[in-house]
């Protein structure tokens, strides 16, 4: 008998060797003390394994020797059933659908404008739902709507296949059949350049104006019905014409339909709300009844009905004669990524608005509420008793909240009409933005906001907390992603892209 | 005779070239004006008149005159800045005095002449005639009047001897014995005059420097020491070596044996180790060399007389440094593991787009920052810790489960107990590659520590010996037995491995990396038996075998073989040339490259840097240039001013050399700044990294990693993660940046890679070869790293080292002191006692310290065993500060 000592896991174990016996012995002592199976032991001895049929008594093992011993209990690891898949082994297809970037557009030669005009409108999941339900009218019966109707319909057909194809490519998509429509719709889009030959960079606020004009005429489904444009894209002005030079006069109102708001640029407009402002009061020079003569009347103009989607451009351009183009202002101006435009709307508007409003502000309290104390959670269970009254303190407040959020009556006409703001809170969805000093010079790029749980798995590691949003950035065909932080850079302010048309929508009400 | 006030260190003491142009120009408008003042013309007089008498003929007067004219030279006190009065006007006479010597019989007046004679000897030094030795030698040499006309005399004797030793020598005359006595007396006044230098180098001018040994004191020796030992690399061989002797055996017979080790480590010479053990006057100042050989790798248990005496044999076999190294990241908080994307910090960097899939290159870089990262903690988090750590070996691809699994013995690092058990699981795996890895990983995680069970070997043999092991499961085994093993010279390990190299059946990449394993465990060696083996492979090797890009692991080993052998592979080179395969050249170029690696020789670095300079053909072999810009760093690596030389060297070859010139020089320069973040270098290698060649770039990217590795490095972090950004689209170069961010912060942060230890004295080959071997692959990263063969960059395991500083109480268990810790100072050839470090501060240990720095204590309470504080220090108590204690 020597004892020796049997090095396993950095534990020592003391064992009685038996010299007589063979090493199979020896195992299964070790057997007993660490459960390793003898078939997985291996037993270092001074530069060599011991084997099972080896009489220890052949080892000249000294009283105290130390042996070690490798071996695991339990289970081996196993490769996992599925063999990982890896990006190197994938087609760049494949590698866009597993991450459900949307594809984008390929750039047909200035044709960028067009890009990003339609992958903002492409955010609009009404219109496309609408642009699916199209059904061509049979054979067009009168001969007065021949060409120009054929036209708008291919213009539609095409836009459909096209965003169908966009939705199932991995890659870029050439938009050669509807760029050539759009063309034939609107030959100014086909403006060449006389010394280059190919074709001239456009206006893509213009682009985004005619193509929702185009549609509203032809995805209107039967001259009753308002088509999907005016129902989630357009609103009500209520413009209202007085003068101060005569008083007593009654002031005109008059309603019209609008599909975006502008926003005024001048020295003193440093805030998107403020370029509204200014874009919804002018005065205008016009004949008076009363007076006789030419007065200066004010137009005063209030939102009458908001639309789902609001769209807000940027009077960035003016005609620069001395040039003879069309110049950029480049301030700065800050949009938000909530908008809150109530203020721009007629009393009565506001009025119904106003507990729609407070059950969205209360919705995102609570929000909010829920994200602080799911953060405070882990911190309270190791701390002192301190800490978590506050947070009970806080859990009450919350509760208390939650109550008031309750009971809240959606105004009837609101309700009815399908396709309106009912809150006049709206986020910023996409933009459309340009970089370059001219409206037909530079390029323009797509922003579209990446919904939360919808497409593909959010990026890791940038840390971007539950409030914040991802976005895609549609560089023609080059698609990637940036966080909030870099859409509000886009304000303008210098030569970096600045938002030119901006898309926002109503805030979900649940 | 003499009186003894001897020349106070005035006027004659302090010439210096000013003072002498000073001197012409005001003797040229004496000479105009010749106009002299009243107390001159006297003195001239009174010079004329003792002079006249000694041109008469009676001895009594001579001497009296003698006597005058002493007395007259010795009373001057003259301004600092001109020569004497007398000997100015005494020159006149020089030549009637000559005369008058000759001329005279007796023999103590000659005397007494002879030695006005040499002084004058001095003063109006001629070419070529060496009076005043002359002189001094017909006066007579004994210790009093070697001293009597002051230093600047000796100095000035000091020169002469030189010149006409080596004149002597150049005559092939034997009689130099007068010279050497001579030398001896000047020797002992230099040594009793603070002029340890001057007598050293007077000495080494006569090939005498051991007769130094004789002539130190307590007071003296550890200026003298630093001085010979600071002085070897610029000396040509085997003075070089010859001074190391004679400091070490100046050290050794003052009693410090924890000094004279290293020194008898540079040497290389076992018997000597042994002196400086045998030496040690405790069991404790034991302890403490075997520390020290433990960090250099030698391991001679044999020295251990007692075999029961445990905790010794635990400092001789490094056991403990695992636990020491926790211990130290406990101190520091370092112990959490660390995840890749901690280390990535993407959401620093400006990239847009982060892919979510598993993306294999992505992955087999995170494997490796997760190697290097927690290098030796044990844990991570993706290996050991996490819940799907199991999976993260398949997720990697190919030969990345290999790195994979490999990675491994690079956690567990240095804890062979823990390690072989986590290993333990992937042995039994039934996929080769993963099982191949986890052989691999047993190699690593017993480097640097050498354990009784000898695990590397037990379970290595077996496949390496089994004829069926896969190839992949043999390669894995071969390179883990290489750097287990590496730098100990063992028998039985080479026997396993000589019969792969040279067996023609086997494949040229098995056998080239047995080559590689066989030169790192015989590193520095220069045995015959491997190096003729290695030999006769690449002879009998078909060319389309040695055009296999593992070929140059071949060359590697042989080279590894004469690591710092310095001139003894002239046989071998004869036989290189006998091979017509471009691979005999690459081989021959390595081996003088590694024989002189560190060694600072010029003459070397300029035949290199010829071969940098040649434009070769498209058909040539350019791997041998690489080899050679690599050398040009190798070689300058040990001393700073090569090195800084060096850096500027590579600054050309950037500008004018061919592309594999070019992408070599950032290697090159990686090596010479290993864990030496210099300012200026980051800055070339940032320049580099976007550069045009993308091999170029490549290779700068990694060499930022090693330049950082385990340091931290702010500002490097910072240049990666704007490289991760400007790269993210380029997969392959994005995986070198990783690697590179990986490698800084190696150890999170605690480690080097850098290959000097011991105040940068020591280098340790087997950490050089741990560092060269993946930079060599890095060549050809495209065919090597980047491909199926990235296990290479875990030879840099032998290279890895903590950077820390442990005290130990005389128990040997951890104790915190005092200590300084700042920038170091070259002290030597200072007079006093100066300051060696600059910008301290004070630290309680364990702390860390990074390149170029030092520590000191900073209490009174210890006294440490050796005097160079890194790796582990022992304190012993200081009984003096207890008694102080007492008396408050």
């Amino acid at each position: 008998m020597v004892k020796v000592q049997v090095k396993w896991q950095g534990k020592k174990f003391d064992v009685d060797v038996d010299t007589t016996q063979p090493a199979e012995v020896f195992k299964t002592q070790l057997y007993s003390l660490t459960s390793v199976a003898p078939e997985r032991q291996r037993i270092l001895v001074k530069g060599g394994q011991l084997k099972d049929d080896t009489p220890m008594g052949s080892l000249g093992l000294k009283e105290n020797a130390v042996l070690m011993m490798m071996g695991t209990v339990g289970e081996l690891p196993k490769p996992p059933p599925e063999q990982t898949k890896f990006v190197e082994d994938m087609t760049d297809n494949e590698v866009a659908q597993a991450l459900a970037i949307p594809a984008g557009l390929t750039n047909l030669g200035n044709t960028c404008y067009m890009n990003a005009t339609l992958q903002c409108l492409k955010a609009v999941p009404e219109l496309k739902q609408a642009l699916d339900d199209f059904q061509p009218p049979a054979v067009s019966t009168s001969a007065s709507a021949s060409a120009s109707t054929d036209n708008k319909r291919s213009l539609v057909l095409s836009l459909r296949s096209l965003f169908t194809q966009l939705n199932e490519s991995g890659e870029g998509v050439p938009p050669m059949v509807f760029l050539h429509v759009l063309r034939q719709l609107f030959p100014k889009f086909a403006e060449q350049d006389r010394q280059s030959g190919g074709f001239r960079q456009q206006d893509a606020e213009e682009c985004w104006n005619e193509l929702l004009t185009t549609l509203d005429l032809a995805l209107q489904p039967s001259d009753a019905s308002p088509s999907v444009v005016e129902r989630y894209m357009s609103g009500q002005m209520q413009t209202t014409w007085s003068t101060a030079e005569a008083p007593e006069e009654p002031s005109t109102v008059h309603h019209e339909r609008f599909r975006k708001l502008d926003c005024h640029i001048d020295k003193s407009v440093n805030y998107l709300s403020q370029g509204i402002a200014k874009g919804l009061e002018q005065k205008i020079e016009k004949r008076s009844d009363t007076l006789g003569r030419n007065a200066e009347y004010t137009a005063v103009s209030k939102i009458a009905r908001l639309p789902e989607y609001l769209t807000v451009a940027y009077n960035r351009f003016f005609w620069k004669a001395s040039e003879s183009v069309e110049a950029k202002i480049v301030k700065s101006v800050k949009f938000p990524l909530d908008l809150d435009v109530s203020e721009f709307c007629t009393p009565e508007l506001q009025q119904k608005m106003r507990p729609v409003k407070q059950h969205v502000r209360n919705l995102e309290d609570r929000k909010a509420a829920e994200r602080k104390a799911a953060a405070k959670r882990p911190r309270i269970d190791g701390s002192s008793d301190g800490s978590s009254d506050g947070a009970q303190a806080s859990a009450s407040v919350s509760s208390e909240k939650q109550e008031d959020a309750a009971p809240f009556v959606l105004d009837p006409e609101l309700k009815a009409d399908v396709g309106c703001n009912p809150s006049g809170m709206y986020e910023l969805v996409g933009l459309v933005t340009h970089i370059g000093r001219t409206a037909n010079s530079g390029h323009y790029i797509g922003w579209v906001r990446k919904e939360k749980g919808v497409g593909g798995k959010e990026p890791e590691g940038k840390g971007v907390p539950e409030t914040r949003h991802w976005w895609y950035k549609f560089d023609d065909d080059d698609v990637s992603m940036v966080t909030d932080e870099e859409i509000l850079r886009l304000c303008g302010g210098g030569d970096w892209h600045t938002a030119y048309v901006t898309l926002y929508r109503a805030k979900k009400l649940e | 005779m003499v009186e003894k006030k001897s020349t106070p260190p005035t006027s004659d003491d302090v010439l210096n070239p000013k003072t002498a142009a000073e001197k012409l120009t005001k003797n040229k408008a004496k000479d105009e004006q010749d106009e002299l003042s009243e107390e001159d013309q006297q003195l001239v007089s009174e010079l004329e008149m003792i002079v006249e008498r000694l041109k008469e003929s009676s001895v009594d007067i001579h001497r009296v005159a003698l006597e005058n004219l002493n007395n007259v030279i010795r009373s001057t006190t003259g301004s600092m800045t001109s020569v004497p009065k007398p000997l100015k006007y005494l020159k006149a006479h020089y030549e009637t005095l000559i005369e008058l010597y000759d001329q005279w019989m007796d023999e103590s007046n000659k005397r007494a002449l002879a030695s006005i004679l040499s002084l004058l000897g001095m003063a109006y030094d001629r070419e070529g005639k060496r009076d005043c030795l002359k002189y001094r030698l017909l006066a007579g040499i004994d210790d009093e009047s070697i001293s009597e006309w002051g230093h600047e005399y000796v100095r000035h004797l000091a020169m002469e001897v030189g010149e006409e030793y080596a004149i002597k020598v150049e005559e092939y005359s034997d009689n130099t014995e007068y010279l050497i006595e001579t030398a001896l007396k000047v020797v002992s006044f230099c040594m009793k005059h603070n002029a340890e230098a001057d007598a050293v180098d007077l000495l080494e001018e006569l090939d005498r420097h051991e007769l130094i040994a004789d002539y130190v004191t307590e007071e003296t020796f550890e200026r003298v020491c630093l001085y010979m030992i600071s002085c070897a690399p610029l000396l040509a061989p085997p003075s070089d070596l010859g001074f190391l002797e004679t400091a070490r055996k100046i050290y050794h017979k003052f009693g410090k044996p924890s000094q004279s080790l290293p020194l008898s480590i540079r040497l290389g010479r076992q018997e000597l180790i042994k002196e400086d053990w045998d030496s040690c006057s405790s069991r404790l100042e034991k302890a403490q060399l075997a520390y020290i050989m433990a960090r250099q790798q030698i391991h001679m248990p044999e020295l251990i007389e007692d075999y029961e005496d445990e905790e010794l044999i635990a400092c001789m076999n490094n056991t403990n440094l695992s636990k020491n190294y926790l211990n130290l990241a406990r101190d520091l908080e370092l112990l959490d593991p660390k995840s890749p994307e901690d280390i990535y910090k993407s959401h620093l960097e400006n990239t847009t787009v982060e892919v979510t899939l598993d993306s294999a290159r992505h992955n087999l870089a995170s494997t490796f920052v997760n190697a290097f990262v927690n290098a030796g903690y044990g844990t991570d988090k993706l290996m050991t810790t996490s819940t799907e750590g199991k999976d993260w070996i398949f997720k990697n691809k190919d030969k990345g489960m290999l790195s994979a699994a490999a990675s491994l013995g690079m956690i567990m690092l240095w804890d062979v107990d823990m390690g072989l058990t986590q290993i333990d699981k992937y042995m039994y795996s039934e996929d080769d590659t993963v099982k191949a890895g986890a052989i691999l990983a047993i190699g690593m995680l017993t480097s640097s520590v050498y354990d009784e069970a000898d695990a590397a070997k037990a379970l290595l043999t077996e496949y390496i010996a089994d004829e069926n092991s896969q190839a992949i499961i043999k390669l894995a085994a071969i390179s883990g037995m290489g750097i287990a093993y590496a730098g100990t010279n063992r028998e039985d390990i080479i026997e396993t491995l000589l019969p792969i190299i040279s067996d023609t059946d086997v494949t040229i990449d098995l056998s080239s990396i047995a080559a590689l394993s066989a030169g790192l465990v015989c590193i520095g060696s220069g045995n015959s038996d491997v190096s003729s083996v290695i030999l006769q492979a690449m002879m009998e090797r078909l060319d389309s075998e040695l055009n296999h890009k593992y070929a140059r692991f071949m060359a590697l080993g042989l080279g590894l073989l004469y690591l710092g052998t310095q001139d003894k592979y002239d046989a071998i080179l004869e036989t290189l040339k006998a091979i017509t395969h471009p691979i005999g050249k690459q081989s021959s170029i390595l081996m003088q490259v590694c024989a002189y690696a560190g060694t600072g020789n010029v003459l070397e670095i300029q035949k290199l840097l010829h071969i940098c300079a040649e434009h070769l053909g498209e058909k040539e072999d350019q791997l041998p240039q690489a080899f050679a810009v690599l050398g040009v760093g190798l070689i300058s690596m040990g001393e700073s001013i090569g090195s800084e030389m060096s850096l500027r060297t590579f600054d050309h070859l950037m500008q004018y050399g061919e592309p594999y010139v070019r992408r070599t020089v950032p290697l090159a320069m990686a090596i010479v700044c290993a864990s030496n973040p210099l300012v200026g270098v980051l800055d070339t290698l940032n320049k580099f990294s976007h550069d045009n060649d993308k091999a170029v770039a490549t290779s700068a990217i990694f060499s930022m990693g090693i330049v950082g590795a385990g340091t931290n490095n702010a500002r490097l972090a910072q240049l990666l993660r704007q490289l991760a950004t400007y790269y993210h689209k380029d997969p392959d170069m994005l995986f070198t940046v990783r690697i590179a961010q990986g490698l800084l912060h190696m150890g999170k942060g605690t480690m080097t890679v850098n290959p000097y230890h011991h105040d940068r004295t020591l280098l340790s080959h087997t950490a050089l070869a741990g560092l060269l071997i993946p930079i060599v692959a890095m060549i050809n990263a495209e065919k090597l790293i980047m491909t199926d063969s990235h296990f290479l960059l875990y030879y840099l395991v032998r290279a890895m080292y903590p950077r820390f500083l442990i005290t130990l109480d005389e128990n040997l268990e951890s104790v915190s002191a005092n200590v300084r810790v700042g920038q170091a100072v070259d002290v030597v050839g200072q007079v006093g006692r100066p300051k060696t470090i600059t910008g301290f501060q004070s630290h309680d240990t364990p702390v860390l310290l990074a390149h170029s720095e030092r520590a000191e204590i900073g209490t009174e309470k210890y006294i440490p065993l050796t005097t160079v504080l890194e790796g582990f220090v022992i304190l012993t108590k200081n009984p003096e500060y207890e008694e102080e204690d007492e008396s408050k």
